[in-house]
């Protein structure tokens, strides 16, 4: 089923620096937390620190007084209710790819993670709560993982290395993360209540489109929760219903004939 | 190259000439698709998929079955070929069980309420802290009282867990379902000839008669007895009648559908037996030999049963009655069957007995083609055992219901409302009473929300049912795929073991049910000084099996549970033939069950310090272990006396008819004009409550519209597809009527498995209308194509309770109901009901109970009984 959507893999123009590497690393680290669980008291205070608030209003990510302004625990303890609410329970969003792409947990993409980060030399340990490999916090921690390997591979000049895991990340890109992280980010923005996961889910939006251009990966997002724009918001420099040529009798009859 | 130059004459000759040289030659190809299953391949690379047997448990059939992985991931399910009583068959519910261990929507971690209950806010946490939780509150409720640790169960198979749990604890409050599955159907046999249940040999049978039973679609064994029944009627040209209120796909099927009163299918079953003895067409040798009563008797006793009187009753026409007891009679072999139909009614008890009196009267008992006795294995328990509870439960053996022994669960909340038992800690174990149980959530979530009768409420299921909604914590159980059981069931007449084993480790943190039990047993007692930890002392639940089956005699021999491992069930008894689809042996003969166990002759051994009384019952250890009949000494049947009671003295002594009657329903009797009869039932591809989630058979039905009869349609003037209102007196329901021929005119009938309140984003049709609640899907673009709109109406909670005093069922297809069109301000899937009058109900069911006060009315006959004091109440049997 992968193959009937459209990917394309271009080479990327400059290798990064270690620095960059290891600060795409940190997003990556840094949105995996939200999901791989509930968020900690640790994670939460770092985050709400002065100068990642500035930086992430500099960005345009604006978290409401629901994130800001309450106690660390009680903030804590309604996030995990959120996320309970949001991944945990029944009718919620589970961020796993099996259960985004096919409706079912357990199916190809958990298998086809498990064995790629198998060939990548990475295995899930478990951590508070069992996870599934294709939960959308590992596969993030996967690439963060790869890419500060790839940042101590261009330290050491190990040139080979540095460009086999840049092909292992576009590719994961290619065929799992860009193919539902995009769709699923929009549709998590409409269902949150609280503008913690709002706005995680606008930024892990913004970075996977960052990334795939950084990447020079083009490949469709087909989970179904991406948002489909009514015909009339969107602006075209041409008639969206008009046909493509006049040469049919449809178009003739219909719209009148354009050449 | 050839010159092969050749006429078509010539070519024809030559074809016709070497036919037989062609027919000789070796065939080393075979289409795959003429084998029954037991294999199967990967579309695209044609490897072999892994085939791991297991029994099914979507519904309770326990249909032998396998399922096949691939990579890790369950691809298909089919049936098991090796499997003596389903034959490597498996139905569409069975094909879909993959879908319970990969939906979206199953609940993978314990979950803790932090909201009211039933808001539906939850936060998850880890095993250890909600077996802590538990703990703690176990803790306090035995320093109380152990019985107010409570467990209501649905459709446990977990080998007797639960009751080991239980008994752990010391708390005998134990529910089950049962009242509102069969219960007086059990109890209807029980006492008369010992089974709860027949096993009717349908594939030798000539003669079927059927009673509300819809065993082609959704009955009872629906999967074996309709491979038999077709045996029967295809290769034994076997005459099938049904008597069913509704046009089922069984009775679509039969050489006759009798369209009969709600309740009375007792009433006919009593005057087809008083033809056949008024007409002199009993087995009398049968009679005289193997039950309590004479001849002479009972055809006394049936005097009273005429045709024209049950024509009365039933609108069965008299002359039909005469003509199907003569064909039934003189037409050998011959067997009845019924499940719910006669069973679920105030009466059903009286109705059960008064339908197997027919094959007792006709000498049709053990005999090939028959009424049979279940043929079942049993299993030992691992040591030790802990000890029954010390103090019998309130509830769980309610004194007003003394023959009731498998319980009246379906009355428990209006019992704990009045405050009979004090409930501390509730557990449920995949039973969503919230759901399936008359009242519905306007009895038992109403009972559930209520924290002063239920302080902390434990939900061990794998789906956020109506039930785990109001929980205050869910432990998270592994659908059937993932978990070890033992079954056995009488499903067909060869007995058999079979074993459930996990194809895939569980998801997420799901435990199965004994793992779960036995860490809440662990933290309660972590260092065994509570005596209760040695009680739960195995590795796994493989550990467990192990001490299950690895000692069973023959099993033993064959390998125990790795001979189960690798055939899902044990014996073989042979091969299945791909062209007859039936098990044959090594000669290639079908393979014959053995029949007339009661003929069963006692070894000397047996006999061996054994006496024989009057009647014949040969005792020992103060126990009937055969009967004596001319002059041998045999099995018999496992009753108190080792014969068919046609008359149970138990019974009478509560003031019950202990002969075979017929008890009309009273508030039926004076129903109006514009007043119908709801019934229920269910269909092929769903069961109760558990499969609206899934897919493949949601896509397949998903709406539950109202039947109706045309005649009633026209007087009403109602015709498909109107919004109609249905109200009975505890309250009204809205939904869309079908109006057709293929039912009673005085009957309105709504199936079960639809209108979920909860259950996921399916069965709810959640996905529609909630922004969380979309698939992505876009892999299986079958997932978007959710095109129904509808999920159907549920009817349970305009239906009250009614307990059958004698059998304690739930009389759900009792409901007085008035069908009429949707108001201006009716909406479809409006559902009201109120507590209260589920309340009324309750009480005026209770009247009917022996201690109630029109029990005497009910049972005239029964005037010199010395009333509910001249009865000690007995300790609860339970089976």
């Amino acid at each position: 089923m992968q193959n009937q959507n459209a990917v394309l893999i271009e080479p990327m123009e400059d290798s990064l620096s270690p620095l960059e590497l290891r600060a795409r690393a940190g997003y990556y680290q840094l949105l995996a937390g939200a999901f791989a669980e509930e968020p900690g008291c640790d994670y939460l205070a770092a985050l709400r620190a002065p100068e990642a608030m500035a930086a992430l209003v500099d960005l345009g990510f604006q978290f409401d007084a629901d994130f800001t302004g309450v106690p660390l625990d009680e903030l804590q303890d309604t996030l995990a209710c959120e996320y309970a609410t949001l991944f945990t329970t029944s009718g919620g969003c589970p961020p796993v790819e099996s259960s985004r792409l096919t409706g079912r947990f357990q199916q190809e993409p958990f298998h086809d993670v498990k064995a790629i980060y198998q060939h990548c030399g990475f295995a899930l340990q478990p951590g508070k709560f069992a996870v599934f490999e294709d939960q959308l916090g590992v596969e993030l921690s996967f690439v963060a993982a790869l890419l500060e390997n790839q940042a101590a591979a261009l330290e050491s000049g190990d040139m080979a290395t540095v460009k086999r895991l840049e092909k292992e990340v576009k590719r994961f890109w290619a065929t799992h993360l860009g193919r539902w992280v995009r769709g699923y980010a929009t549709l998590l923005a409409r269902a949150t209540e609280h503008s913690f996961y709002r706005e995680i889910a606008r930024l892990l939006r913004d970075f996977a489109e960052a990334e795939l251009a950084l990447l020079k990966v083009r490949v469709d997002d087909v989970d179904g929760g991406r948002e489909v724009v009514p015909k009339s918001e969107i602006e075209v420099l041409f008639n969206p219903d008009e046909p493509v040529c006049g040469g049919c009798e449809h178009g003739k009859t219909q719209n009148g004939a354009y050449a | 190259m050839l010159n092969f130059k050749i006429t078509r004459r010539a070519f024809l000759q030559a074809s016709a000439a070497t036919t037989a040289a062609a027919a000789a030659s070796p065939k080393l190809l075979r289409a795959m698709e003429t084998e029954l299953g037991g294999k199967d391949f990967n579309p695209v690379g044609y490897s072999e998929r892994k085939a791991i047997p297991i029994t099914c448990h979507v519904c309770n059939i326990q249909d032998g079955a396998l399922a096949y992985v691939e990579n890790g991931r369950i691809v298909k399910l089919e049936g098991n070929p090796e499997h003596v009583s389903t034959r490597g068959r498996l139905c569409a519910k069975g094909n879909s069980g993959m879908w319970y261990s990969y939906d979206p929507d199953r609940i993978l971690y314990p979950l803790k309420r932090v909201g009211a209950r039933g808001e539906g806010k939850w936060k998850r946490i880890t095993w250890d802290e909600a077996l802590t939780e538990i703990a703690q509150k176990l803790d306090a409720a035995l320093k109380q009282d152990p019985n107010s640790i409570m467990l209501k169960y649905g459709r446990n198979r977990s080998g007797g867990v639960v009751d080991r749990f239980m008994n752990t604890l010391g708390s005998a409050t134990v529910m089950n379902h049962t009242s509102v599955c069969e219960s007086s159907k059990k109890v209807g046999m029980e006492p008369t000839w010992g089974p709860d249940i027949e096993t009717p040999d349908f594939a030798n049978a000539k003669y079927i008669l059927n009673f509300g039973s819809n065993i082609m679609e959704a009955a009872y064994f629906h999967n074996p007895y309709s491979q038999r029944l077709a045996d029967g009627m295809a290769d034994n040209k076997a005459k099938l009648v049904t008597f069913d209120v509704r046009l089922s796909n069984t009775a679509g099927r039969s050489d006759e559908w009798i369209p009969v009163f709600p309740g009375t299918d007792g009433a006919v079953a009593l005057a087809l037996g008083h033809v056949i003895l008024r007409d002199d067409l009993q087995d009398s040798d049968f009679i005289e030999t193997w039950t309590n009563v004479t001849v002479a008797e009972l055809k006394e006793h049936y005097q009273q049963f005429t045709p024209e009187w049950a024509e009365k009753l039933s609108g069965v026409p008299a002359a039909t009655i005469e003509r199907i007891a003569r064909e039934f009679a003189t037409t050998k072999p011959a067997t009845t069957y019924t499940y719910r139909g006669p069973a679920k009614h105030l009466y059903g008890s009286y109705n059960e007995k008064a339908t197997m009196m027919l094959p007792i009267m006709t000498g049709n008992i053990e005999v090939r083609g028959g009424y049979c006795m279940p043929r079942g294995m049993g299993w030992p328990q691992p040591q030790p055992e802990p000890p029954k509870p010390a103090k019998p439960s309130w509830i769980a053996d309610h004194p007003d219901y003394p023959l009731a022994h498998h319980k009246v669960s379906h009355l428990t909340p209006f019992w704990i409302a009045e405050g009979k038992q004090k409930i501390n800690v509730y557990f449920s174990y995949q039973d969503n009473a919230v759901y399936t149980n008359p009242g519905s959530d306007a009895v038992w979530g109403k009972l559930y929300r209520d924290e002063k009768l239920i302080p902390f409420y434990v939900c061990m299921t794998p789906f956020m049912g109506e039930e785990a909604t109001l929980a205050d914590i869910i432990l998270p159980d592994c659908p059937y795929l993932e978990r070890w059981e033992p079954e056995s069931m009488p499903n067909s007449l060869w007995p058999w073991l079979g074993i459930r084993q996990p194809v895939i480790k569980s998801l997420g943190e799901s435990r199965e049910n004994r793992i779960m039990m036995r860490d809440i047993i662990h933290k309660l007692d972590p260092d065994g000084k509570r005596g209760m930890k040695k009680y739960w002392d195995f590795k796994d639940g493989e550990d467990y099996m192990r001490h299950h089956f690895d000692n069973v005699p023959g099993l033993k021999e064959a390998g125990g549970l790795n001979f189960l491992k690798k055939h899902g069930v044990w014996p073989i008894y042979g091969k299945l033939d791909p062209a007859t689809g039936k098990i044959v042996d090594k000669t290639g003969r079908e393979i014959q069950p053995e029949y007339g166990l009661h003929k069963k002759e006692l070894s000397a051994a047996d006999m061996t310090g054994a006496v024989v009384e009057k009647n014949g019952a040969i005792m020992k250890n103060g126990k009937a272990v055969g009967v004596q009949r001319k002059g041998k000494n045999y099995a018999g049947f496992p009753t108190h006396d080792r014969i068919i009671n046609v008359r149970v003295d138990e019974w009478a002594e509560y003031g019950f008819n202990p002969m075979p009657t017929f008890k009309q329903i009273p508030w039926h009797r004076t129903m109006r004009d514009d007043e119908m009869i709801l019934t229920t039932y269910k269909i092929n591809v769903h069961k109760q409550s558990r499969t609206s989630a899934v897919k493949w058979l949601a896509e397949i039905m998903h709406s539950n519209p109202v039947w109706l009869n045309t005649e009633t349609g026209k007087k009403l003037g109602i015709k498909t597809g109107d919004l109609v209102r249905v109200e009975s007196a505890v309250g009204y329901l809205v939904t869309k009527a079908y109006v057709f021929e293929g039912i009673h005119p005085k009957v309105a009938a709504i199936s079960t498995a639809f209108g979920h309140w909860a259950y996921g984003r399916l069965a709810q049709l959640k996905l529609k209308t909630e922004k969380g609640g979309a698939w992505g899907a876009q892999d299986d673009p079958d997932l978007n194509n959710v095109w129904w709109e509808d999920k159907g109406v549920h009817p349970n909670q305009i239906i009250p309770v009614v307990a059958d005093p004698i059998g304690g069922s739930q009389g759900w297809y009792d409901t007085v109901v008035k069908v009429t069109k949707a108001g201006p301000n009716d909406k479809y899937g409006d559902v009201k009901a109120s507590w209260e009058k589920h309340v009324e109900a309750f009480k005026e069911t209770m009247r009917y109970a022996y201690t109630g006060d029109l029990h005497r009315k009910m049972h005239p006959e029964m005037a010199s009984w010395g009333g509910p004091g001249s009865v000690k109440h007995k300790e609860g049997g339970g089976h």
